[in-house]
């Protein structure tokens, strides 16, 4: 974990306090409009700190709260972490785990996916991954709480700055990606899956399994890994 | 609704996704480095940066399909974030401009 890796990663997650402020902005409109206090739809925001968590948590907003099935709901919605904290696990597995527990309060899509490619440039820091989660957490938890703050309606550019920057942030993640990658196949299969779970399934699901189908052809197509 | 309630509800969804983030990383001690799992793990992240963007594309529309179709050409010629970001959020708010 160096401070370098930190710095390096604080930079490179910058735009995500616009695009994750848009977003929680949006996330904090939706609280207010719920009845949800400013103290409350913060620490939902701080606490669970998921996009997908809390909007199908939301949707789940009744009288009685449906406790039991919401907790459900975040497990099925979340479990991709457990592939993302395990593959953490093999590029951090020789720092103690105190000091990536706290890293891993803020891991996000993003950030994990960042810290991946960031680890094949230049070698695995945890202090990558911990800087890259500051600008995304800083965003989402700002946005919830300026919903309330000032009197904001979300317009077009807004909206499409929320829903589009984090997917195109990745997509320059994959130049740097395709130089370890043997053959288009896996990558094909992964799109393909992800496609077809999206449309069919669940959209919540494909990054899992779209990325999990395209793996299975990594491993059949070479022999070292 | 009580207050009490939703800070309850609130600190246990809190932990539940805390327990996903942090659960893979704990488990994952126990693996076997050239075991079949650690060899999934390593090959994993570009297939699911796949998968994230087919999904992104898919909820952002013709509009989201453009813009990200744009960074990622822009990315590969100047190898610049920012231009990537700002030529492909440009094209992403022109197509949905004209109705795309």
């Amino acid at each position: 974990m160096t401070t370098a890796g930190f710095r390096r990663g604080l930079v490179a997650a910058l735009p995500f306090l616009v695009s994750n402020g848009a977003a929680g902005l949006v996330m904090g409109l939706t609280y207010k409009g719920l009845g949800l206090a400013a103290p409350q739809a913060v620490l939902f925001s701080l606490l669970v700190y998921s996009a997908t968590a809390q909007a199908i948590t939301l949707s789940m907003w009744a009288h009685p709260l449906p406790i039991f099935t919401m907790v459900v709901a975040c497990i099925g919605t979340n479990s991709r972490y457990l592939l993302m904290g395990a593959h953490l696990r093999q590029l951090f597995g020789g720092l103690a785990p105190r000091k990536i527990l706290l890293s891993l309060f803020l891991l996000a899509d993003a950030s994990w996916l960042m810290t991946s490619s960031d680890a094949d440039r230049n070698g695995p820091d945890a202090g990558y991954l911990l800087g890259s989660s500051i600008p995304m957490a800083i965003g989402w938890v700002g946005g919830t709480a300026l919903a309330y703050a000032v009197p904001v309606a979300t317009n077009g550019s807004l909206k499409l700055a929320a829903a589009l920057l984090p997917t195109m942030f990745i997509a320059t993640l994959l130049p740097s990606q395709w130089k370890n990658a043997r053959s288009p196949w896996p990558w094909l299969t992964s799109a393909v899956a992800a496609l077809l779970v999206a449309r069919f399934v669940d959209p919540g699901w494909s990054m899992l399994i779209g990325g999990g189908c395209g793996t299975l052809v990594s491993m059949l197509e070479r022999k070292d890994g | 609704m009580d207050d009490l309630q939703v800070l309850g509800v609130i600190c246990i969804l809190g932990i539940t996704c805390y327990a996903m983030r942090a659960g893979g990383y704990v488990l994952a001690a126990s693996m076997r480095d050239d075991g079949i799992a650690a060899r999934f793990l390593r090959l994993a992240p570009g297939n699911l940066f796949i998968a994230f963007i087919v999904g992104g594309c898919l909820s952002g529309g013709l509009a989201g399909l453009v813009g990200t179709m744009v960074a990622l050409v822009t990315m590969a010629i100047t190898a610049r974030e920012w231009a990537a970001l700002g030529a492909g959020f440009g094209a992403a708010l022109a197509a949905s401009m004209i109705g795309l």
